[in-house]
């Protein structure tokens, strides 16, 4: 049995050589996301059939780009492994990651002190490109511009005393405590309920009745999917009327909400960076790629954002100037984050364009600023959705001076 | 293979009679060059996260295996070993080398609070009070704002001594691997101790240790008290590696899980098993990255099969080739004996 | 506002009891925690999803066979991989730490197999139970009616069978002592497998009842599994009657924690309560006598 171990840990380490034997030429990127809940998983094959595309269509510059994709289960430690391997192990030129922003921000500081150039495909927290790393960019909306939206078009058209439940993730705690302060710094109000709740409660009957005492115009859940939906049938159980008005993060999006929720999530409106009903051509194209492709009868800003990270990816590949050898690999990297600091305008399936720049703040990487505010006109599997507004938020908003 | 241990046991044992710390010295300087012969950094990331889950199992080891006290809490331990030298580092700026005595001080104080039930509970009712504490720490830590709920506590500093700064994995494993060896010395020492002697007592047969005299509430408190401090010795080194950031996340049953499985592949109650354990899983997890559909799968089955047919796990295959070792000896020496007196006495009678 | 408070904590501690019937109906019966026995019930839930929403079977008969699948699910689990350990007895001897290790491992796998199987979404059960129950304020759906009435009745059933039927002596031997047991004539291995075969069967119970109100999905075990342990240790580890009355009991109390004290903390209050019983009657509230083998 011990000859079994010493077996086992000399092919351990022969398997880490032979990882570590490099092919040149090659565009090596690493993605890590959250692939064993939700649809992550499809996110990533979505990633990784784009980039297969690219490959069949003769690659960027003649290169091709070799894909290599983990699971991070959005554990921070996992996450922090994953990017070490790419980065020090595959030797990655790019790395995308995370899903989850618990796991985005313990990444930002790999990536700039190994000076890797990492861009974000579904994390949402304000956090992320406040470190002031020359090397984040992100494709989705930050919290800072959802809540801002959220808080102006519930204050104009629903009413102040919002009451909130929010679940225990990272991209939760940041919507719900940005929308409670933006809530104070416009009209001076405080929450007049807030509570966390677990990511997988079952049970959020307790909280609803005492926000049914308090009688609030709106109230904002953040969750996963299951709880999200749960919360929402729950809230019609305790007697919470339909005239106080339920917001929902960007979460509400995911096709399996208002299957679960059914009838209790007609009238829910959230904000996204995507909405299904969209109606230029480039989005019904691309519904009707998804359907095909992976099965799912209505896409959500998850599939649209991991689409759109592909395509800056390509455009920044283009126009980076690539040595591709093992002595360049600094140099491509840095080559290859100037390259996706340098897009600018693109217009793809995200509201509106999407630019970065150079300088290491948020206002030059939080490049996605136009937030839709959807709201749902119909629960079910066969749900419909309605664009309720489509906002484009300054580049400085919600930045602390 | 026979040869080669043979010849390492007997090196083993002439480094003994210089001096007893001798082989540990020893094992230290042949650890030195380990990151110089790593091929990246990301191995010596690997390296640094052996050595903190070689701590963790090794104090796993002291409540579970010597002592015998089952608890599923281990993890919110080392929860707490790991806030309380964020929050420390984050929120009042401490330097690491207070922040570390700190987390211990604290994580021993929680590691006697989960050791109270113990007085009262065995088995499995044991195992459920630790969980319920372990979910609560967790829970706890999601809730609260100060210690960055679900956002996580990022910033933590690295250590440094005067302008030394331990911020990358190569600096930080020369922090990380002395007090490894030194928590893993501690542990044999411990086992050897009447401590040591006193916890197998209890974990025995706990009516016949009290007959005999032994404290068993004590014992038990102290074992938990141990153990814990291991659990914040692990946490602090892993809160301030980089990139210093701790999550709840990172403390959840499935991190319970993979720590049961280190212990009971190596071993229960065997300090070179958990080592192994630590090792081999860490290895194996980093390996099947790749397979991550059914990564968590293998990890299950392993511990299902270890559990079920290699309950005393590798470390228990290690002790009986060594105890076969010396017994094969013992029987060849005296078979010789026998054979040398039947020649005399052939010599004898001719 | 109390009442309705009440009404909450009642019915989703009617949810912890039935959960936690199996898991004292195991514990009465092997002395073993079984820390796969939110997986099963998971399992439980998945199989009435199929039976009912593709199959098209209707719901009492959809529970039915989902029970006897589970039931036969536990009893090959049990067969082919605990039975080196329950055949060793429980509690404080080594088995009974394998026991808690291999349940740990065995929940892994089990939930692992449902992901690869179902995927990672969670599910709807669309079961048409008719108008809700309305009490006061609170509109509660059917099927808290369902899971009122279907798990006191197991309750009952089990707990006459276990105390009046010569089936149920014959476990309680087992549970006793299984080397007297042996010598007495009564089939052990058949007993534990019995045993963990209607434990398993009562989970899937508890699956089929709360999947129309709680969606169908891989990880839905793990919390209701601790709820539920908090459950049969605040009624008394090991007492069915005791179950049901721990998991109403721990449903009021981190409802009435979470309404009164603080709300983001409602879920350490299961786990309060639970290490506060295990210190000062660790017994619990019907509890017999805690039991000390060698």
């Amino acid at each position: 049995m011990k000859r079994h171990i010493l077996g086992l840990t000399a092919a351990a380490l022969a398997s880490s050589v032979a990882l570590n034997s490099l092919s040149a030429a090659e565009i090596r990127v690493g993605a890590t996301m959250r692939m064993i809940s939700e649809n992550g998983q499809k996110y990533g094959e979505m990633v990784q059939d784009e980039f297969d595309a690219i490959n069949a269509a003769g690659g960027i510059n003649g290169h091709t780009i070799k894909l290599s994709l983990l699971n991070d289960e959005c554990k921070s430690d996992k996450g922090v492994a994953n990017a070490n391997k790419f980065i020090h192990q595959e030797k990655v030129h790019l790395l995308i990651g995370s899903t989850c922003s618990s796991v985005s921000l313990p990444i930002v500081d790999v990536t700039a002190q190994a000076e890797v150039p990492q861009i974000i495909p579904h994390s949402t927290n304000h956090q992320i490109t406040q470190k002031g790393s020359a090397w984040v960019f992100r494709v989705p909306i930050s919290a800072r511009y959802y809540k801002g939206v959220v808080a102006k078009y519930v204050g104009d058209k629903v009413g102040k005393k919002i009451a909130y439940l929010y679940a225990s993730d990272a991209a939760a705690v940041s919507d719900a405590e940005g929308l409670q302060s933006q809530m104070k710094e416009l009209y001076g109000v405080d929450p007049v309920y807030s509570a966390q709740v677990q990511e997988k409660e079952i049970d959020f009957r307790s909280h609803l009745l005492k926000i049914k005492a308090l009688s609030p115009d709106a109230i904002f859940i953040a969750a996963l999917q299951e709880p999200m939906a749960r919360a929402l049938v729950q809230s019609y159980e305790v007697g919470l009327p339909a005239s106080v008005k339920r917001l929902a993060n960007s979460v509400a999006s995911n096709a399996p909400v208002p299957a679960m929720a059914g009838d209790a999530i007609k009238g829910v409106f959230y904000t996204a960076a995507y909405s299904d009903s969209d109606d230029r051509p480039i989005a019904k194209l691309f519904n009707s790629m998804v359907k095909q492709r992976y099965g799912i009868s209505k896409v959500d800003h998850d599939f649209s954002q991991a689409y759109d990270l592909v395509r800056i990816v390509e455009i920044a590949l283009r126009n980076a100037d690539l040595k591709l050898d093992d002595d360049n690999l600094k140099a491509d990297r840095t080559a290859i984050r100037d390259a996706i600091a340098g897009v600018k305008d693109y217009q793809g399936l995200a509201s509106g364009p999407i630019s970065f720049c150079a300088d290491p703040t948020p206002e030059c990487r939080d490049g996605n600023r136009t937030v839709v505010l959807i709201g749902y006109k119909k629960g079910g599997e066969d749900f419909e959705l309605g664009i309720l507004d489509r906002v484009t938020m300054p580049v400085e908003f919600g930045l602390e001076k | 293979m026979n040869a080669l241990v043979q010849k390492s046991t007997a090196s083993l044992d002439a480094l003994k009679r210089i001096h007893p710390l001798m082989p540990w010295f020893a094992s230290f300087v042949l650890l030195l060059p380990l990151p110089l012969l790593a091929l990246n950094d990301y191995q010596i990331y690997l390296l640094n996260v052996i050595c903190i889950m070689i701590i963790l199992a090794t104090g796993l080891n002291i409540v579970k295996g010597f002592c015998g006290q089952v608890t599923v809490g281990h993890v919110a331990l080392y929860a707490i070993g790991a806030y309380t030298s964020g929050v420390l580092s984050v929120k009042f700026g401490v330097p690491f080398w207070f922040c570390l005595p700190a987390a211990i001080a604290v994580t021993m104080l929680a590691g006697a609070l989960v050791g109270i039930p113990s007085f009262r509970l065995e088995g499995a009712y044991l195992a459920l009070a630790t969980l319920g504490f372990a979910q609560s720490v967790e829970i706890y830590i999601r809730v609260t704002n100060y210690l960055g709920s679900a956002s996580g506590l990022g910033g933590i500093a690295p250590p440094s001594i005067g302008n030394f700064v331990f911020y990358d994995y190569f600096r930080y494993y020369y922090l990380v691997m002395p007090f490894m060896l030194i928590a893993v010395y501690a542990s044999f020492a411990i086992l050897r101790s009447a401590t040591g002697r006193a916890f197998m007592a209890v974990r025995e047969d706990a009516l016949s240790a009290a007959a005999t005299g032994v404290n068993v509430r004590r014992y038990k408190l102290i074992a938990f008290m141990l153990s814990a401090v291991y659990a914040g010795l692990a946490g602090s080194l892993f809160a301030h590696m980089v990139p210093g950031y701790v999550h709840p996340n990172n403390f959840t049953v499935i991190e319970m899980v993979t720590l049961l499985l280190m212990v009971v592949l190596g071993g229960i109650g065997n300090i070179w098993g958990g080592i192994i354990g630590a090792i081999l899983v860490t290895i194996i997890a980093d390996l099947t990255r790749d397979f991550y559909f059914y990564q968590l799968l293998m990890f299950g089955l392993v511990i299902v099969g270890t559990v079920l047919f290699m309950p005393k796990g590798i470390g228990g295959i290690i002790d009986r080739y060594f105890v076969s070792k010396r017994f094969v000896a013992a029987r060849e020496k005296t078979a010789e004996q026998k054979r040398a007196e039947a020649a005399a006495a052939k010599s004898g009678e001719s | 506002m109390l009442y309705d408070f009440l009404i909450v904590g009642l019915s989703i501690g009617i949810l912890y009891g039935l959960v936690a019937l199996g898991i004292s109906l195991i514990y009465s019966g092997l002395d073993i925690v079984h820390f796969a026995h939110g997986e099963i019930f998971m399992f439980g839930a998945f199989f009435g999803l199929v039976l009912y929403d593709e199959a098209g079977f209707n719901y009492p008969i959809t529970l039915f066979v989902a029970m006897i699948l589970a039931g036969i699910m536990g009893v090959i689990i049990e067969r082919v991989f605990y039975r080196r350990l329950t055949s060793q007895g429980g509690g404080y001897t080594v088995a009974g730490m394998g026991m808690i290790i291999c349940g740990f491992g065995m929940a892994i796998i089990l939930q692992n197999i449902a992901f690869l199987i179902w995927g990672a979404n969670g599910r709807p059960m669309h079961v048409n139970f008719g108008m809700p129950v309305e009490l006061g304020t609170i509109t509660l759906p059917q099927s808290y009616v369902w899971i009122l009435v279907v798990s006191v009745a197991l309750m009952a059933v089990l707990h006459l069978f276990l105390k009046h039927t010569k089936l149920g002596l014959a476990i309680r031997a087992v549970a006793a002592n299984k080397d007297i047991a042996y010598l007495m004539g009564v089939n052990v291995p058949l007993m534990i497998s019995l045993i963990f075969g209607v434990a398993c069967a009562l989970a899937a119970a508890g699956g089929v009842l709360i999947a129309p109100i709680n969606y169908v999905q891989v990880e839905m075990g793990y919390l209701m599994l601790i709820k539920a342990f908090a459950a049969a240790v605040v009624g008394g580890f090991g007492s069915l009657p005791g179950a049901i009355l721990g998991g109403l009991m721990v449903g009021v109390f981190e409802t009435l924690g979470a309404a009164y004290i603080s709300g983001s903390h409602k879920d350490i209050y299961a786990f309060l309560l639970l290490i506060f019983v295990l210190m000062v009657r660790p017994t619990g509230l019907l509890g017999v006598a805690a039991k000390v083998k060698a």
